[in-house]
C-alpha cells in the first residue's frame, strides 16, 4: 500500500499544501463578510492594513510598530535570559538533590498555580509601572514552567542509567553533567517553549496595564480610542511574532537534540 | 587448568528486602569462587536474586549479609576493576555509538583523541565499524547490546558482569551473539561472569556453571564444563549435559 503512482503523490502534495492555504483564505472571507454587514464591529482588511502603513509614516508615542514591537520582546528576552538561568537551575536542584526538594518543594507548590497575571497588581503596587515591573512579572510567569518541567525531566531518569554511570566511574557532578541533564534536555525545551509563550502572555497582559510602548500599549490605546484597527494591528504582530519565536525554538531543538529527530 | 588464580570469592551472601508488609529473601547465602580468565555462567531460572546479586558485586547495592573479596582482600563498594553490560541495555538515547563506548574513558579524564581511539577499537572489535555515529534507536536491538558491550570492553575491566545480555534477542541473533562473545572473550581475555535463564546458552558459553535454585537463590550445583569449543549443541555430550543440568533445575513459570 505504500507504493502510490506519480499522479496520486502530485494530489496528496497539492492537498497537504492547499488545505492550509486554504483555512487561512475561508477565515479572511468571514472576516471580508463579517465586516461589510458590521463595519462598527470589525474593520475590513484593507482598513487595517493601511491603519498598519500608518503606525509607520505616524508614529504612535514617538516610536513605530517595530519600536513597539521591539519593546515587548525585549522586555520578555531580558527576562526569559533571566528565568532560563535560574528556572533550569533551580529545576536541576529541585529534580537532584532531595533535601532541597523537601525544602523548596512545598513553597513551591503553593506559588505554582497562581497565573502570573494574578500578580500584576502587587507587582505594580510594590514596583510601578516601569521598566522592571514588567520584567519581574514576565520572570515569574516564565519561571514557574520551566522549573517544572526541568525538575519533571531530571526525576526521569532510569536508575539504570545512574548505575552505569556510577559503575563506569562517574562522580555525582559528571554523572549529572553527563548522564541526567542529556536525559532531561527534551523536557527542559518543553520548558523552554512553554516558558516563551507564557512571557509573551503577561508582557502583553502587563502592558496593557499601563505603558508607554509596547504591543499590549498599542491594544490599550486603540481599545480606549476606539480605534478597532490599531488593536488588530496589535493583535496580528503579537501573533506573527509568536509564531515565529516557536518555529525559532524548534529549530534550536533540532540542534540542540539531535537524537530526537534522527 | 589447576594452578587456577581465584579473582573474587562470594562468601555468604544475602540479601533481604524489608518492608510494611513483612520482608523478602532474594539471596540465601550464596558463596561460590570466580577464577581468574575463566568464563563463568550464572543460570537461575527464577525472577528474583540475580540482578541484585549482579548490583551487589558490583558495588551499586549493598549485601545484608557476606562480604565479597576481590583479589584476596575484602572488597566494600564500587569497584573500578568491574564492568557491566546490562539486560535492559541502558545505552544513552542521547549519546551516538562512539560517545556511549567512550563513556567510562571520559569519566576518567582521557583526552578525546586518545579515548575515540580506544573507543574505535572496540566498535571495530563487536562489529560495528561504520556506525558510530549513530545512536542507538537507530540500530537493532543486537547491535545495541554490542554496543553494549563495547561500552563494557573499552573501560577496560578486569572482571566483565554480563546480565542476561542476550535475554531479549529474537533466536538467530541470539546464537549470532553467542558465538560472536566467544570470539571476543578468546581475542581479549577478560573474566566473565555471564548471568542467563537460557540452558543451552549456559552450556554453550560457561568454562563453569553455577546453578542457582528459584526464590530465594541459593547455589544449588556447580558444573565444570569440560567439552571443547567451538561446541556443537547436538552433540552428545552436549545433549547429556543439557539434560542434567534441565532435571535439577527448579521450574519457575
Amino acid at each position: 500500500m505504500d507504493r502510490m503512482s506519480s499522479g496520486q503523490k502530485t494530489v496528496r502534495t497539492v492537498l497537504y499544501w492547499g488545505l492550509p492555504v486554504l483555512a487561512v483564505l475561508l477565515i479572511i472571507v468571514g472576516w471580508i463578510t463579517f465586516s461589510a454587514s458590521h463595519p462598527d464591529l470589525m474593520p475590513a482588511p484593507v482598513d487595517v492594513w493601511d491603519r498598519f502603513i500608518r503606525t509607520f509614516t505616524r508614529p504612535i508615542a514617538k516610536t513605530t510598530l517595530i519600536g513597539h514591537a521591539w519593546a515587548s520582546l525585549r522586555r520578555v528576552l531580558i527576562a526569559l535570559l533571566i528565568a532560563w538561568a535560574f528556572g533550569i537551575g533551580f529545576g536541576i536542584l529541585i529534580g537532584w538533590n532531595r533535601k532541597a526538594r523537601a525544602f523548596f518543594g512545598s513553597i513551591f507548590e503553593v506559588i505554582r498555580p497562581i497565573p502570573p497575571i494574578a500578580w500584576i497588581p502587587i507587582v505594580i503596587m510594590w514596583f510601578g509601572i516601569g521598566e522592571f515591573p514588567k520584567v519581574l512579572l514576565v520572570f515569574i510567569g516564565t519561571f514557574v514552567p520551566l522549573v517544572i518541567n526541568t525538575s519533571a525531566g531530571i526525576e526521569m531518569v532510569d536508575k539504570i542509567n545512574l548505575h552505569v554511570g556510577r559503575i563506569f566511574g562517574g562522580n555525582d557532578m559528571q554523572i549529572l553533567k553527563e548522564i541526567v541533564i542529556p536525559t532531561a534536555l527534551p523536557s527542559i525545551f518543553a520548558g523552554i517553549r512553554t516558558s516563551v509563550s507564557s512571557g509573551w502572555t503577561t508582557v502583553l497582559a502587563a502592558e496593557m496595564m499601563g505603558a508607554q510602548q509596547g504591543l499590549g500599549s498599542l491594544v490599550t490605546r486603540g481599545w480606549q480610542g476606539s480605534d478597532l484597527s490599531l488593536v488588530l494591528v496589535a493583535v496580528i504582530t503579537i501573533a506573527v511574532i509568536g509564531a515565529l519565536l516557536a518555529v525559532i525554538l524548534q529549530q534550536l531543538e533540532k540542534v540542540v537534540c539531535p537524537w530526537n529527530s534522527k | 587448568m589447576e594452578q587456577q588464580v581465584k579473582r573474587m570469592e562470594i562468601r555468604h551472601l544475602s540479601k533481604t528486602f524489608f518492608s510494611k508488609k513483612g520482608y523478602f529473601t532474594a539471596i540465601d547465602d550464596v558463596s561460590f569462587d570466580v577464577y581468574d580468565g575463566e568464563f563463568l555462567v550464572i543460570l537461575g531460572p527464577g525472577r528474583c536474586g540475580k540482578t541484585v546479586m549482579l548490583n551487589i558485586i558490583a558495588g551499586v547495592e549493598d549485601a545484608t549479609e557476606g562480604q565479597i573479596i576481590y583479589n584476596g582482600k575484602e572488597w566494600k563498594g564500587l569497584n573500578p576493576e568491574i564492568g557491566m553490560v546490562f539486560q535492559k541495555l541502558a545505552l544513552m538515547s542521547f549519546k551516538t555509538v562512539i560517545e556511549n563506548v567512550e563513556l567510562a574513558l571520559k569519566f576518567r579524564g582521557m583526552k578525546k583523541e586518545e579515548r575515540r581511539e580506544i573507543a574505535r577499537h572496540y566498535i571495530k572489535l563487536v562489529g560495528l565499524e561504520g556506525f558510530e555515529n549513530y545512536y542507538p534507536k537507530q540500530l537493532s536491538g543486537g547491535m545495541q547490546q554490542r554496543v553494549g558491550i563495547a561500552r563494557a570492553y573499552a573501560a577496560n575491566p578486569k572482571l566483565l558482569i554480563m546480565d542476561e545480555p542476550f535475554g531479549k534477542l529474537d533466536a538467530q541473533t541470539r546464537y549470532q551473539m553467542q558465538e560472536d562473545l566467544l570470539k571476543i572473550w578468546e581475542k581479549e581475555k577478560r573474566t566473565i561472569i555471564f548471568v542467563t535463564n537460557n540452558i543451552e546458552e549456559a552450556c554453550y558459553l560457561g568454562d563453569r556453571i553455577i546453578l542457582l535454585s528459584d526464590c530465594p537463590a541459593k547455589v544449588k550445583e556447580v558444573y565444570p564444563i569440560d567439552i571443547p569449543r567451538p561446541r556443537d549443541m547436538v552433540s552428545r555430550e552436549f545433549l547429556e549435559l543439557r539434560t542434567t543440568i534441565s532435571d535439577n533445575t527448579d521450574l519457575s513459570i
